[in-house]
């Protein structure tokens, strides 16, 4: 039996929903991160079930750029979050608001 | 024939190198520069009598030389493109002018090592330097092909008048005439740059001759009767004309512009010889010569150049008669001599004009290189009061300024005489047909008593009667270069009126009018600027008192004996051993005279009164107007990006928040733009 793909479409959108939260509502840096990830798997799961339903393995293609891409945003992403800690002491996003006007 | 056509630009380039040379290598040079200018200005010479010698044989020649400038704007009569160039332009007219300024030119040279080397003065290289620029500028003026150019160099000109009268810039009058002469001729060029614009926009071509001339074409639509800038097509070309005409009047230095004149006399001696008195202020005269068939096209200009000319004629010659410098002398006569010029062109008598712009060059330039001559004797005095009894001790300038004196006052048969007699028969006989132009003709016939009192008051007080200082006791003498360009010009003071005996010809028949014959192309020239060609132009009709002849004699009679007289009366007043100042008897029509009927006053009062509030009015708007529109509009963007910059909070996740909000708009946008939710 087949799984419909409102199901994939759904469970996506609900994951990439509590990623959007996490952005928006985390101070911790790794949470940051990790809410990222998130975001980005939904989309991966959006491309292999569009990928799937259509016959199509392109969107499959995609799906592994998209971890090589994951992959590598992580190891810039914990690189900027030791250089946060070892000038603020902290990993906390909005002590560092130096940058602005 | 065709070679001397060819040097043509070199007569032009010699004074140019001779600038370059005198101001790079001067002060090692023997002489400090002189001799680069002496042989610059004789090979100009030579090759300008080359020049002349291949016109008398039937010879013209139009030659563009280097194009700088060209566009395709379309101009008022039509014509799809405009062309800046640099040309030359080598008829009769032209030629003639050449050899007059570069004898003149010459001969100022030669005389420059009596007067400023043989005198000690310093900043020579400078001097000759100057003097090359000027003659170059000069030249380069005269066989101009196109209004441009001549505008051009008719500024260049008068940028070395001011570089040249303030020569002694650390004395206090030099600079300050020298920025008075080059303000006033600026303003009348400024008409004139008007002009300029105004004919190459009207007639998309600046050139004087040929079909495609600015002249053919105004000619032209008068007989299409076309409509140009919403005027009429004649009074388009008098407006024109006359915006041109600014720049004549102040460069020819013409009432209401001629104040500039007297003051240019702070100059060295030779230089007010070579510019303020034979080649510069001639230049305007010129350049009506030069355009003459425009100016032909429209009575109401001529009739404004003969009005302009007679009263300056008379108006400089009566403040002439209460100077007591002999160079101020010389100046307003200068001023009332090109008066006279411009009045025998606004009357249509163009061989007249341009015969007595000839005959004025060479006494002219003697009487003031005489002049520098009796400054070097009187060992630096210029005040006629100190002079007196010069005559016998040195006779050669002596005689040289008499014979000056005699043609400038206009006594037969010195060359003055006849080009003055032909310029006031020309403007009799037109004004005998249109009665107005006899008011100008009486202004003229006036002056000519004036002038021969002025002028030999002169004589008498220089050169006659008792010493009155112990300069002109003990004269300081005066060498052979002094000598030779007064000799030279002494000759021609009396026999150049020979050119033209236009009354011995139309009493006997004997057909010797040699200059009208020049003038009129008969030896070689363009169809187009001959004396015939503007005749048919000139709308003035001409009429005589019984004949032709009795004309003649009245005018000419009246003429000569209105000189004879002020010269007897002067005679009378001053040829005594001790002469008094009688004009102290005039009272207060003196002093009116002496202060130059408050020309000068009433300019400054314009300027302080008028134009200075005028120009303070503008600062303002300036100020408050033009720039609070620009002020505003960057303190506006500078709030409003003091306001925007705040959207940069430093928190990562207000960026996040942003950039989330920021697709959603963009999302709904498109989707409502998109037709989405219908």
């Amino acid at each position: 039996m087949t799984v419909g793909i409102e199901y994939y479409v759904l469970l996506s959108l609900a994951l990439f929903c509590i990623g959007l939260f996490g952005v928006l509502t985390r101070r911790n840096a790794l949470m940051f991160l990790m809410s990222v990830e998130l975001m980005l798997n939904a989309a991966n799961i959006n491309l292999i079930a569009f990928a799937f339903y259509h016959g199509n393995l392109t969107g499959q293609v995609f799906a592994l750029f998209t971890m090589a891409l994951a992959a590598a945003e992580v190891a810039v992403g914990l690189g900027i979050i030791l250089v946060l800690y070892r000038n603020f002491r902290d990993v906390d996003v909005t002590v560092p608001s130096e940058m602005r006007w | 024939m065709e070679t001397a056509f060819e040097l043509a630009p070199a007569i032009v380039l010699l004074p140019l190198a001779a600038f370059v040379v005198a101001l790079l290598f001067g002060n090692y040079m023997p002489k400090k520069g002189a001799l680069a200018g002496i042989v610059a200005t004789a090979g100009s010479l030579l090759l300008s009598l080359y020049v002349m010698a291949a016109v008398a044989t039937g010879g013209q020649h139009q030659e563009t030389y280097f194009t700088w400038a060209a566009g395709d704007a379309v101009s008022e009569t039509g014509v799809p493109t405009i062309e800046f160039t640099f040309g030359t332009l080598l008829d009769p007219l032209s030629a003639l002018m050449l050899v007059i300024v570069s004898l003149i030119a010459f001969l100022v040279h030669v005389f420059s090592l009596g007067y400023m080397n043989d005198e000690g003065e310093t900043g020579l290289p400078r001097y000759y330097a100057e003097l090359g620029l000027f003659t170059f500028s000069m030249l380069a003026f005269v066989i101009a092909d196109n209004l441009l150019m001549a505008f051009m160099f008719f500024e260049l000109v008068g940028l070395c008048s001011y570089l040249l009268i303030g020569f002694w810039f650390r004395t206090e009058s030099a600079p300050s005439a020298a920025k008075k002469a080059f303000l006033v001729t600026r303003f009348g060029d400024y008409f004139f740059l008007l002009g300029v614009v105004a004919i190459g926009a009207t007639f998309g071509t600046l050139a004087f001759q040929g079909d495609g001339s600015f002249v053919a074409a105004a000619g032209e639509a008068i007989d299409n009767g076309e409509t140009l800038f919403g005027f009429g097509a004649e009074t388009w070309v008098t407006i024109t004309g006359l915006l041109v005409l600014g720049g004549v009047i102040g460069k020819s230095a013409q009432f209401p512009l001629h104040t500039w004149l007297p003051d240019a006399m702070e100059g060295p001696t030779t230089v007010s010889a070579l510019i303020h008195a034979a080649t510069m202020v001639a230049a305007g005269v010129y350049l009506v010569a030069r355009m003459f068939g425009y100016y032909a096209l429209s009575p109401t200009a001529l009739g404004i150049i003969a009005f302009v000319g007679g009263f300056t004629a008379l108006f400089a010659a009566t403040m002439g008669v209460v100077k007591d410098d002999i160079k101020q002398v010389l100046a307003y006569s200068t001023i009332s001599q090109y008066g006279y010029m411009m009045l025998g062109l606004g009357v249509g008598g163009y061989v007249a004009g341009v015969f007595h712009l000839m005959n004025h060059a060479f006494f002219k330039a003697l009487l003031f290189l005489g002049a520098g001559a009796v400054i070097v004797l009187m060992h630096h005095e210029q005040d006629m009061w100190k002079m007196g009894g010069l005559k016998d001790k040195a006779p050669i300038v002596y005689y040289t300024f008499l014979a000056g004196a005699l043609a400038l006052a206009g006594i037969v048969p010195f060359s003055g005489f006849w080009s003055k007699d032909e310029i006031l028969f020309d403007a009799i006989i037109v004004g005998l047909n249109e009665p107005i132009f006899l008011a100008a003709y009486a202004m003229g016939l006036l002056a000519v008593f004036f002038t021969g009192f002025y002028t030999f008051r002169m004589v008498f007080l220089t050169f006659h009667g008792e010493p009155r200082s112990d300069a002109a006791r003990d004269p300081h003498p005066v060498s052979w270069n002094i000598k030779f360009p007064l000799l030279t010009l002494g000759v021609l003071a009396l026999v150049a009126g020979i050119a033209n005996l236009a009354p011995v010809y139309k009493l006997t028949g004997l057909e010797i009018t040699y200059l009208e014959f020049w003038l009129d192309g008969q030896y070689g020239g363009y169809a187009d600027l001959t004396y015939s060609a503007y005749g048919d132009t000139v709308p003035f009709g001409t009429d005589y008192i019984g004949s032709e002849t009795i004309t003649l004699l009245i005018a000419a009679g009246l003429g000569l004996g209105l000189a004879v007289g002020g010269a007897v009366f002067a005679m009378v007043l001053y040829n005594v051993p001790e002469p008094e100042p009688h004009t102290e008897n005039l009272g207060s029509a003196r002093t009116v005279l002496r202060s130059n009927y408050y020309q000068d006053e009433y300019q400054v009062w314009l300027a302080e009164n008028l134009t200075l509030p005028l120009a303070r009015a503008a600062d303002r708007f300036d100020q408050t107007v033009i720039d609070g529109v620009v002020n505003g509009v960057s303190s506006v963007s500078l709030f409003g990006s003091g306001r925007m910059k705040r959207l940069q909070t430093g928190v990562v996740t207000n960026y996040a928040a942003l950039l989330i909000v920021g697709f959603i708009v963009l999302l709904v946008v498109l989707g409502v733009l998109g037709g989405w939710f219908v």
